[in-house]
């Protein structure tokens, strides 16, 4: 329980909680006074204001603001009457709003000194909590659903009957996403100022994402839709709901490439104003007035870039640039000072730390601005080079490693395994010197795309030398990770590669895969179990994937099956499926030959997995398992039956006579896979 | 024992105020619910000493919440306190006709609450 003295506090600090949503409330009663000074209040958004306005009068006045809960008592009742208020009393009511923002308005608190506030940029209430969304469209009733639905999110909608009204609120207040209504029918005579529109929206800076809402299914609509710029089509038919959940999304995605910016100062002023500079031009600006809390928030905050201020009266900016550069993890970080100070040994100086580039002070927006826009561009630039290999569009090396590393991590912190893959193109310097370089490439750009559609979005995949990649899986075992890759090979060996005369050929991969931390400790050792495993499915003949587990029979380069089936075809698939995961394949296809190769005091085989067809020449299925069990084959072996039909009875018999499991026929082959490693799991 | 008092308003931000003014201010202790149905759910388990309730809710609003309570042998006795925005006087006489305990209007002024709704206790208890 609090003292009774701490109430006003506790209650004020609620406010600050509550005041997005009381934010969000006037929002409304601001859109509805607009669309009665407009095209006219609907009935939806009468409702939803009247009912903002009935809970802002219950709950300003608790909050100090009295006036506040008055104002927005008269609201209600104006919007209480049936069919809303009269025309005539739009400019009354537009006042009653502006007054009640400006209650709201007045109760802004200043960040304390000293304190990390991430983008006080926006400190004015209304450009921090709901976005404005540009809405235009012709429709009013349209425009209106779109618009409820809007503030049910918590966007400020602004509605445009027409394009030049759009361009009008645009230029008021940059929006930060766009709902574009095109009719593209011929008879309506408005796409092309649309279109205009559209491009003039997008070539904001920041570009503003716009959704093209249109009745046109038509290809050439879309097309030009999307050489202006739009992000989105959307179709009409679409429920409010539906479209502002496509806003949402675009405004989540522009959000996640937005550049972050660390700005230090220990002024709360000035990196107030700094933190409005940059966050006008689309940053997300965390500003530190504690220079004390740099490395924390540092780490944190993981920022494209820092802005220090030389002239901290109680921290060397210059000591701290230098740190940073010590520290590997943001040697790369671009470092710009800002100072008042420009005399040459000055500026040596900054330079001699490390930093990348320095802006005098008093400041000058546009210049800080392109300073730091242009340092920021190139370092995504490299970043973009540095992390992604050029041709076939995985990570490159080094950036796939500390990913791997990370996965590491966190498998130690969750107790999870990770399974790492390394894949080889087989015989691959052939296929350049036959059919030339260029389908060399193709066939590596091929394979990046189809290691990029097989494996998860988290899943780490690099190229780790010419024709060498690695593929590592959070939380995947080392057998799932085998039957993955073998998968994807069965889909690479497919395709034909065609050179310059037409001659072709097919590519396979051979691979090894291992388990973290079972068979490997760190990355490093990791990669050296993964790569024997390689190496060993290149011994054994190439295109297939081995695990590496030096239990599972390594030395012999797998574990051995014998398939007894007399179906050619099946028998083929099979003895292809499992070579491709590694196990060593014999076939026979006689009842007869079965029973002589695996039985006796010395067996010509002891495979560990026997493929036991139920139909078999000379001597059927089941009675091949009889002898095999009379004579204690089924010791060094364990069957799995094939079976033709669902008889029940066959299956019965087969499971009695000592069969391990049994699959009916016909069967996909990944089931097969996985019945095959429970009945060889030990 | 401190006495204890329900809140039942679907607003977030009128339960944190209201329910830091009866604790710190008024020695009450607060139990809350967002709305009528968990409100009478919360009130048979703890059978508190009083309920301050808000009309306007969304799905059942304040004078349902109030019947179903009255209609309940084991919240009955409760006494219940309204809390209405809108204090015309008709409205007001239709609530107080209810049978309620009292009604506060909203907003309230934090540091009073705790003394109104003792007040309407007192002369309800006489």
């Amino acid at each position: 329980m609090l003292d009774e003295r701490e109430v006003p506090t506790a209650i004020q600090e609620i406010f600050e909680k509550s005041r997005g949503e009381l934010d969000r409330r006037v929002g409304t009663l601001e859109e509805a006074v607009s669309a009665l000074l407009g095209e006219g209040l609907g009935e939806d958004l009468r409702a939803s204001a009247e009912r903002d306005a009935h809970k802002l009068a219950g709950s300003l006045g608790m909050f100090g603001l009295p006036r506040g809960s008055e104002l927005a008592r008269s609201l209600e009742q104006a919007l209480d009457q049936p069919g809303g208020p009269a025309p005539g009393e739009a400019p009354r009511l537009a006042e009653s709003v502006l007054a009640l923002r400006g209650q709201l308005d007045a109760q802004v608190q200043r960040p304390e000194p000293g304190s990390e506030a991430t983008n006080p940029a926006s400190s004015s209430p209304r450009a921090q909590d709901g976005r404005a969304l540009l809405l235009v469209s012709p429709d009013p009733q349209l425009s209106e659903r779109l618009s409820v639905e809007a503030l049910r999110r918590n966007l400020r909608p602004r509605r445009a009957p027409t394009c030049a009204a759009a361009r009008q609120l645009a230029a008021t207040e940059a929006p930060d996403a766009a709902v574009l209504d095109v009719s593209f029918d011929d008879s309506v005579n408005n796409d092309e100022e649309s279109l205009e529109l559209l491009a003039e929206l997008t070539r904001l800076e920041p570009p503003v994402p716009v959704l093209v809402l249109t009745g046109s299914e038509a290809l050439v609509d879309r097309v030009e839709v999307a050489r202006r710029g739009g992000r989105g089509f959307v179709a009409r038919t679409r429920s409010a709901d539906q479209v502002i959940d496509a806003v949402s999304e675009q405004l989540e995605r522009s959000k996640a490439t937005q550049a972050k910016v660390l700005a230090v100062d220990d002024d709360p002023v000035a990196s107030a104003a700094l933190a409005i500079l940059l966050g006008s031009s689309g940053l997300a600006v965390t500003t530190l007035n504690d220079p004390l809390r740099f490395w924390e928030v540092l780490e944190n905050q993981a920022p494209d870039l820092v802005v220090l201020d030389l002239d901290m009266p109680n921290v060397d900016g210059v000591d701290l640039c230098r740190a940073v550069r010590a520290d590997v993890r943001f040697g790369q970080l671009p470092v710009v000072f800002l100072t008042a100070n420009t005399d040459p040994d000055c500026v040596t100086q900054i330079f001699e730390a490390g930093a990348d580039d320095y802006v005098s002070k008093p400041i000058v927006a546009p210049e800080l601005m392109t300073r730091i826009l242009n340092r920021l561009d190139r370092v995504r630039l490299f970043r973009d080079l540095a992390d992604k290999d050029s041709l076939t569009g995985v990570l490159s090396r080094r950036r796939s490693a500390a990913a791997i590393e990370d996965l590491l991590a966190m498998a130690d912190r969750f107790g999870q395994p990770v399974s790492l893959a390394q894949i080889d193109l087989d015989h691959f310097k052939r296929m350049n010197d036959e059919l030339g370089h260029a389908t060399g490439d193709d066939a590596l750009r091929r394979f990046g795309e189809l290691l990029t559609e097989t494996f998860r979005g988290e899943d780490v995949v690099g190229r780790w030398g010419g024709e060498e990649f690695v593929v590592a899986s959070y939380g995947m075992p080392r057998d799932d990770g085998v039957q993955r890759v073998a998968e994807m090979l069965e889909k690479f060996r497919e395709v034909r590669f065609t050179g310059r005369e037409g001659s072709g050929m097919r590519l396979t991969f051979s691979a090894g895969v291992a388990e973290y931390p079972r068979d490997g400790a760190d990355l490093h050792e990791l990669y050296r179990a993964a790569d024997d495993a390689l190496y060993r499915a290149k011994t054994a003949g190439r295109n297939r994937v081995l695990p590496a587990d030096l239990e599972a029979g390594a030395e012999t380069g797998g574990l051995d099956v014998m398939v007894v089936e007399d179906d050619e075809t099946l028998a083929g698939v099979l003895i292809d499926s499992l070579q491709t995961r590694g196990y060593r394949t014999h076939w026979l296809d006689d009842g007869q030959e079965a029973v002589a190769a695996l039985s006796g005091s010395n067996p010509e085989f002891s495979p560990s997995l026997i493929l036991l067809d139920i139909d078999l020449p000379s001597l059927n299925g089941l009675a091949v398992l009889r002898r095999l069990a009379a004579d204690d084959a089924l010791d060094r072996s364990r069957v799995l039956m094939l079976t033709a039909r669902a008889g029940e009875a066959e299956v019965v018999e087969a499971l009695e006579l000592g069969a391990f499991d049994h699959i009916a026929k016909p069967f996909s082959v990944p089931v097969l896979m996985h019945r095959i490693r429970r009945a060889l799991k030990r | 024992m401190s006495k204890r008092i329900l809140l039942i308003d679907d607003e977030n931000d009128i339960r944190e105020v209201a329910g830091i003014s009866l604790e710190s201010v008024g020695g009450w202790q607060v139990s809350s619910a967002n709305s009528g149905h968990l409100g009478i759910e919360i009130a048979l388990a703890e059978q508190p000493d009083a309920i301050l309730l808000d009309v306007m809710m969304p799905d059942m609003d304040g004078p349902t919440t109030f019947a179903r309570l009255q209609d309940d042998p084991g919240t009955r006795e409760i006494p219940v306190i309204l809390l209405t925005a809108k204090a015309q006087g008709a409205d007001r006489k239709r609530f107080a006709e209810l049978g309620v305990a009292g009604v506060l209007t909203k907003p309230f002024d934090p540091m009073a609450l705790p003394g109104q709704v003792a007040a309407i206790l007192a002369a309800h208890d006489r």
